[in-house]
């Protein structure tokens, strides 16, 4: 859509809602919020930004095909899952390092697999929705 | 008469009959232009009630659903007039 | 006993999917990674089958939540039995596609979604909690719409609809029956459930509730009034799917009947005659169903339908005899089946028809691929050395044993159309003198393929036979196994025991 205010709007929203995106996954342990949600809005950013600037545009923006995302989020949640056979745990069991990390605060495996769904989220909801707008 | 009292008596109900007034509007709106601003509105309208509620409530969380709503109405309202801005092309 | 390591045939294949999806676009790559990838599972399955055998039944917690609120894993031998079965049809599956599925299939992600499905059906094997059971469900016939409908051409479209509502359909049914479990109980461990459903008082509930149970997975492996949707819709994707489906999705259904049968619900005498009844009329229209059609993979799905019956006369049977043969069933007719669809295959690679009028001379023509494929249809039919004989004699045994002569007889009509319809078919097919057919355009035809693809396609039928065979000439050792099997199904305390440790 040839509108300049839209046009830069979309330029300033789409970190702020990848930021807003990251934010949720962080927080998705206690609280509302999660890889799921977190992967939908982060897909929502980079889908405002096409219609404003076309799918070109995007496209240039994220360099690889959305898709690879799936694959590189299913080794996040695998490796998350699988992560406590190494110390003879069974599979899934939440491992947590001992000292918080600022900013993000207790680190366990559950992040990382949350942050797996979030990567597969963008991966297909990106997928899905570049295909169709490209046969449109 | 305080902030609780004037919430729930005066804000709801003017939301409330907004809600049905606009959806009036998606209903009879005579072109889908119109029919896609009443649909923004309507969504607005429900930010405003779940703000409210969540005043009411005393519970925070509800505001992310409030926040996430306007993200999701926005994006609906924009992919909304591309489509109608592309069919006007094509016709 | 404690072992964390039983979720690995799941979660390998898994690892296999994912290698397959970062390898999108090489698709020779995607079909080496798909076979060595298939053959390390059979390894996994063999060891952890051979586990099982030593030290008894396995269990592991996910998350280390303990037992009735996590979610369990249990491995007893009828598990890994099936694990090892499914794995070794994905092998000889995932050779056969290595020269049977077409490259515009294998380029929209065939081979990911083919070890997803194997993921799935590990899953439900050894699903030890009756929701998990239903997810491992959902990934399958998830899957499995992605296979029946990719590529896309309308007579797959057509079929897959049907597919997938009477599949959704049968989700539904079974999400209800467990929500009415979880209000009865407030469990879904199916250990804990065994214990918790015997000590229900309202057991016209608790057979309703079995009834939902007996409708979801009786649609799923298509019994008697519900099996309309397989001979519509499992004759039309490739031959490699309809391989796998054909072999392994309705015996999903089986398995799941058999343990929440044998675990959950101990059927009454009510339910013992309703399932008799099933079993006798599933057996009576697959046979029919099978003698008039033309198209042989039309007439492979009615067989399913048929031999599904003399399964669920086993259980309808109810006794360690009986089960004992079930079991032995099931071994035998995942084998042949998966065997039959890529028999199939090869012959409309070969002749480039699925139409039996059409067919015929193969044996002239072909007379060691005729040879070959003879095993498998034979093994069908029960020809004493071969696989399904011993499967239907002691099917036979435990019917007699409860005088239940009605349905003893019914297995005996069964075998006898089974034995009327391979006879036709093979005189159809290989001895009839066969015309010369008209060539057709899209079809690549078995002699046009590389030579890597001939063997491949081969190779995978040989191996199943041989499989096929070795059932029916150690037969000594599957009764072994198979009786165990039955033995730990009938006296569930061991497995109540591994779940829940010491009662």
């Amino acid at each position: 859509m040839k509108t300049i205010i839209f046009q830069t709007a979309s330029n300033y929203l789409l970190p702020l809602l990848l930021l807003f995106s990251v934010f949720i996954l962080l927080r998705g342990h206690y609280l509302p919020g999660g890889g799921f949600v977190g992967g939908l809005i982060a897909s929502i950013a980079f889908v405002i930004h096409s219609f404003a600037n076309g799918l070109e545009k995007t496209r240039s923006i994220i360099k690889f095909h959305p898709g690879f995302l799936m694959p590189v989020g299913l080794v996040f949640a695998i490796g998350a899952g699988a992560a406590p056979w190494f110390v003879g745990q069974p599979f899934m069991t939440g491992l947590w390092f001992e000292d918080p990390i600022p900013v993000i605060g207790m680190v366990g495996s559950a992040l990382f697999f949350d942050t797996g769904v979030f990567l597969v989220v963008i991966g297909v909801s990106l997928t899905i929705i570049f295909t169709i707008s490209e046969t449109l | 008469m305080n902030l609780y009292d004037y919430l729930y008596y005066v804000i709801l109900p003017v939301l409330a009959i907004c809600t049905i007034i606009i959806f009036a509007r998606f209903l009879m709106g005579p072109t889908l232009s119109d029919r896609v601003v009443a649909l923004d509105l309507l969504l607005t309208t429900g930010i405003g009630i779940i703000a409210v509620y969540s005043i009411h409530t005393d519970q925070p969380t509800f505001l992310d659903i409030a926040m996430i709503l306007a993200l999701i109405a926005f994006l609906g309202t924009v992919a909304f007039s591309y489509y109608l801005e592309k069919r006007e092309k094509n016709e | 006993m404690s072992n964390p390591y039983i979720v690995l045939p799941i979660i390998f294949q898994l690892f296999l999917a994912i290698l397959l999806m970062f390898c999108w676009t090489q698709k020779n790559l995607q079909k080496l990674v798909s076979t060595v990838g298939s053959l390390i599972a059979v390894a996994i399955a063999v060891i952890m089958f051979a586990q099982v055998w030593k030290s008894g039944t396995l269990v592991t917690q996910a998350g280390n939540w303990g037992a009735p609120f996590g979610i369990t894993f249990v491995a007893d031998t009828f598990s890994v039995l099936m694990v090892l079965l499914t794995t070794l049809s994905g092998l000889a599956v995932s050779v056969f596609s290595v020269g049977a599925v077409r490259n515009a299939r294998v380029k929209f992600g065939y081979f990911p979604i083919l070890h997803f499905l194997i993921m799935g059906l590990c899953g439900a094997f050894l699903a030890g909690d009756i929701f998990n059971l239903y997810v491992w469900f959902e990934i399958i016939i998830i899957s499995s719409f992605v296979l029946i409908t990719i590529g896309g051409e309308k007579a797959q479209l057509e079929g897959s609809i049907k597919y997938v509502t009477m599949n959704l359909l049968a989700s539904v049914v079974f999400l209800t029956a467990i929500a009415v479990l979880y209000g009865l109980t407030g469990s879904l461990n199916m250990a804990d459930l065994s214990l918790k459903v015997a000590e229900i008082e309202n057991r016209g509930l608790v057979n309703v509730t079995a009834i939902l149970f007996l409708v979801g997975f009786g649609i799923k492996s298509a019994v008697f009034p519900l099996y309309f949707w397989l001979p519509a819709s499992y004759h039309t994707p490739p031959p490699a799917i309809s391989a796998i489906f054909g072999g392994l999705l309705t015996k999903v259904g089986i398995y799941a009947l058999l343990r929440v049968f044998t675990l959950i619900f101990i059927p009454d005498a009510f339910m013992i005659t309703l399932i008799s009844i099933m079993a006798a009329l599933t057996i009576l229209s697959g046979g029919i169903g099978a003698m008039i059609q033309n198209n042989i993979r039309k007439i492979f799905s009615y067989l399913i339908i048929c031999h599904i019956g003399f399964m669920l006369a086993g259980l309808g049977m109810y006794t360690e005899l009986a089960i004992l043969g079930t079991v032995f069933y099931l071994v035998h007719d995942i084998i042949v089946k998966t065997n039959l669809f890529m028999v199939s295959g090869l012959i409309f690679k070969i002749k480039g028809t699925y139409s039996l009028r059409l067919l015929g001379g193969f044996y002239k023509d072909y007379p060691k691929l005729s040879l070959l494929m003879a095993i498998p249809l034979f093994s069908l039919v029960g020809i004493p050395p071969l696989s399904g004989f011993w499967a239907k004699f002691y099917l036979i045994r435990g019917g007699l044993e409860v005088d239940n002569l009605v349905l003893v007889g019914f297995i005996i009509l069964g075998s006898f159309l089974t034995l009327f319809i391979i006879a036709r078919f093979w005189s159809e097919a290989f001895w009839k003198t066969g015309e010369e057919l008209p060539k057709k355009l899209k079809v690549k035809y078995y002699h046009e393929l590389k030579p890597l693809k001939q063997k491949a396609m081969v190779v995978s039928i040989l191996f199943l036979a041989f499989i096929s065979l070795g059932i029916g000439l150690g037969a000594e050792y599957v009764i072994q196994v198979a009786s165990r099997v039955a033995e730990e199904l009938m006296n569930p305390q061991s497995y109540i025991e591994a779940v829940l440790g010491k009662l």
